[in-house]
């Protein structure tokens, strides 16, 4: 997420005189990332301000990292949905019926139909690649009568909340499934759930090579093609920024450390005599924020270096035109559901390992925060515009006023005005911005 | 409060029901209707939660068919339309007795005034109808009871501390009304104004949108980091119902904060299991084979010609009514007085698990003691 840079080779013209957003332009920094940042940083510190200092704490932000994932998982995907022009009610719907199928297939089908007991190798990953194929049959099925039957989306997926929602009944005859694989548990990123301190450092060297890598490379194809190439104080600013950003996050996620009783726990298990102050042990990174962080790249990968990416912007630009060019156009609509369907897959995952099983309403109404997630981070329903990490940073600016509001003691009912409100005044701003700014 | 829960959920289940069952009309169950004998129909609102199918239905069947009547039945799968068609062909199937599981309290009076019209007695089971003229027959579990139950149990266990409370849908009358009164009659009101019990999180309890699980969880997660930084300790709480209590375990796991007593209502089979691993301490169990058995015997004597105010039931002392074995009035919410039989919840701790696997409760011993370390000497007797 701290690679804020954008892909576009976008024109970059000289500044006349210093300005911030001059600036900005020069080092090629999406303006509207940019305030969204700003946007969440300024929520975040406010919470800290009327908690009186206790809100931006590591533990805290943990929990609020965890419990945004779900959703910020779904919103990369939903992104080039809407890109392409088209909708998908289906996701909550999906998600509880994947979510359910993990629980009964490790607490049921899968030892008792199977005969794969709890010492089974590799259960959790057998029950994950058979709820991956799920979301992809599901989501090329939608996909298929969207594209080739031309029903569209809104009704097609509508009626996927529906009947997926309904098929999560069918399949749990109503009782809530619970007590999953130990191994699988760990996608819910509890302390254990989580990959300790070294290999968070591990995770933020790695991120900062390729940060710098990343700009080293891009300079040089630009150079190759005789691109304009940016500043050089903008590089080696925004590798600075960037490395910086990442190194302090994973710092910050070391601060936080297993609870106590855990920990004493721990240490009777592994024979350890606890020193006086407690046994320290670094949470680091949470799975659920290792897969979102796997995830995002993947998929601006996909959006923005595949062709599979160019087609689905060329086509949510002018579909008349991506069709004349000679682009498959349906396949390509196929295909942005399969990859949802997968989404949903991962997400399900989440969900199940957090709850330690499935309940009938898992990922009820999550269409509605991922939809705003991705929208809030400035995608727009007329199509071709939207990027990745601003829907992920939308989902956070979302999970963030929920999270805060909870812990300030504020109910669901004026959580949910809050996030209409905020959700309203996002896109205002966004439009107010495009038409001032003249286009994107 | 779990049906309201599921009853969102239901109204997609439908779409997927109605194709599979192809649009059967209403099957009345077993048996043509024997010439004089005591036909007693029922009209199920819905068969897609399983406690109808798997205890309520059973239990008053046998208890109907004991008595030497003859049980028949239709479900409406939730639509108010076809259980007003229901009730014709139950009718005309010669009921003498109507048991009317309603789909709607108010959707429902076309058919009781059929009913009236032709002279048949209705007991309205389970879920209140707004009768204006009073005729009927309530028979139901006591929800204020149920919350009572609940606070007493965490209470008794846990009488001075914080306390967090967790609520269900804002716009439930059983989660804002019913259930905290119910707290309130066990002494929780004065116990937070004396200063023995302190809340953490909103003082009025946090409330989670439609029951959701996952929604309990996120805003338990955030009560247990608040509490963390304030440097408190939770000591008790109080969780209105199953799926929220659910959602609770969920937080108390992903935080490592080990397992305050904590409450529920339902008796559904994860929540039991949670009772008998210790990470919940008191479930409150209506138990629906007795108020099956209630509703049959009810029936079996509204048929033989007794008025509704000289019905008497005979149920287990462990639900048996506060008020006795005969009809109360009681003032609806509408404005309406009619008859009523209210019986008592059971709250279910891990010593009495027993009574839940020996009444035949649809979670078994096997679902309710799954994962329960049976050589631990902490382990529930009845696991054993």
């Amino acid at each position: 997420m701290a690679n804020v840079t954008t892909t576009a080779p976008g024109q970059a013209p000289a500044t006349p005189r210093f300005s911030i957003r001059g600036a900005l332009t020069a080092a090629e920094i999406d303006f509207r990332l940019f305030g969204m940042l700003l946007a969440l940083v300024a929520i975040l510190i406010g919470f800290n301000v009327v908690n009186e200092g206790t809100f931006l704490r590591p533990t805290n932000m943990t929990t609020l990292a965890v419990q945004g994932a779900g959703v910020a998982v779904l919103a990369t995907g939903m992104v080039l949905v809407i890109v392409a022009r088209n909708i998908d009610l289906s996701v909550g719907s999906l998600v509880g019926f994947i979510a359910m199928s993990y629980a009964l297939l490790m607490t049921d089908w899968l030892p008792n139909i199977l005969g794969m007991g709890d010492d089974f190798p590799f259960r959790w990953l057998i029950a994950l690649a058979i709820g991956v194929g799920l979301g992809a049959v599901f989501g090329a099925v939608q996909g298929f009568i969207i594209a080739y039957i031309g029903v569209p989306s809104f009704v097609v997926t509508l009626g996927g909340l529906l009947s997926i929602r309904g098929a999560v009944w069918v399949l749990s005859q109503g009782a809530a499934v619970s007590g999953l694989d130990p191994t699988f548990q760990l996608f819910g990123g509890s302390a254990q759930g989580s990959i300790g301190g070294t290999l968070t450092w591990a995770v933020a060297i790695v991120g900062s090579l390729a940060i710098i890598g990343l700009i080293v490379y891009n300079r040089r194809q630009r150079r190759r093609f005789g691109f304009p190439v940016r500043p050089m104080w903008a590089e080696v600013t925004i590798a600075a920024v960037g490395c910086l950003a990442v190194i302090g996050l994973a710092a910050f996620a070391n601060g936080n450390y297993w609870p106590p009783g855990a920990a004493t726990r721990y240490a009777q298990e592994h024979g350890i005599t606890e020193p006086a102050g407690g046994l320290k042990i670094a949470v680091g990174l949470p799975w659920p924020v290792v897969i979102l962080i796997g995830v995002t790249v993947v998929m601006t990968f996909l959006a923005t270096r595949r062709r599979f990416g160019r087609y689905v912007y060329a086509y949510g630009g002018n579909p008349e035109a991506a069709e004349l060019a000679g682009i498959n156009t349906r396949w390509t609509v196929v295909k942005i559901y399969i990859l949802m369907g997968i989404l949903c897959a991962i997400s399900a995952a989440i969900a199940a390992a957090r709850l330690n099983g499935a309940t009938l309403d898992v990922g009820q109404s999550y269409e509605l925060y991922v939809i705003a997630a991705a929208v809030v981070g400035g995608t727009s329903f007329a199509g071709g515009i939207g990027t990745v990490p601003g829907a992920v940073l939308g989902a956070f600016v979302m999970q963030s006023l929920a999270y805060g509001l909870a812990y300030s003691g504020v109910n669901s009912s004026e959580q949910n005005i809050v996030a209409g409100i905020v959700l309203i005044v996002a896109v205002a701003f966004d439009a107010y911005n495009r038409r001032r700014g003249g286009g994107s | 409060m779990h049906i309201r829960r599921v009853a969102a959920l239901l109204a997609a289940a439908v779409v997927i029901s109605a194709c599979t069952s192809g649009g059967t009309s209403p099957s009345a169950g077993s048996g043509s209707a024997a010439a004089g004998g005591c036909v007693v129909g029922v009209s199920w609102n819905n068969f897609q939660q399983p406690r109808w199918a798997a205890t309520d239905k059973p239990k008053m069947k046998q208890t109907i068919e004991a008595g030497g009547g003859t049980f028949i039945d239709a479900d409406a799968n939730l639509d108010n339309q076809r259980q007003l068609s229901d009730v014709d062909t139950l009718i005309s199937k010669g009921a003498k007795v109507l048991v009317l599981l309603a789909q709607d309290n108010k959707a429902i009076l076309p058919a009781l005034q059929k009913a009236k019209d032709a002279g048949i007695p209705v007991i309205a089971y389970d879920r209140l109808i707004e009768d204006p003229s009073g005729s009927i027959l309530y028979i139901t579990f006591d929800n204020v009871g149920v919350g009572k139950a609940e606070a007493e149990a965490i209470l008794s266990k846990v009488p001075k501390g914080n306390y967090v409370l967790i609520k269900g849908d804002p716009g439930d009358a059983n989660a804002s009304t019913f259930l905290p009164s119910g707290w309130n009659d066990a002494g929780l009101k004065d116990k937070i104004a004396s200063g023995d019990i302190k809340i953490i999180g909103p003082k009025d309890g946090t409330y989670t949108d439609a029951w959701k699980t996952e929604k309990a969880q996120a805003n338990m997660e955030a009560i247990i980091d608040q509490a963390n930084a304030a440097n408190k300790k939770i000591d008790a709480i109080l969780a209105e119902n199953d799926s929220t209590a659910l959602g609770v375990v969920a937080a108390l796991q992903s935080k490592n904060y080990g397992f305050p007593p904590l409450s529920g209502q339902d008796g559904d089979p994860a929540n039991l299991n949670n009772v008998a691993l210790g990470k919940q301490y008191v479930d409150v169990w209506k138990n629906s084979n007795e108020l099956g058995k209630a509703a049959g015997q009810a029936a079996l004597q509204l048929c033989q010609g007794k008025k509704i105010s000289e019905v008497s039931i005979t149920v287990d002392s462990s639900v048996a009514p506060a008020a006795g074995n005969t009809p109360q009035d009681f003032k609806t919410p509408g404005g309406n007085t009619v008859k009523s039989i209210i019986l008592k919840p059971t709250p279910v701790t891990a010593d009495s698990l027993d009574k839940v696997i020996s009444a035949g409760w649809y979670a078994d011993k096997a679902a309710i003691c799954k994962g329960v370390d049976t050589s631990s000497s902490t382990a529930p007797a009845a696991c054993k």
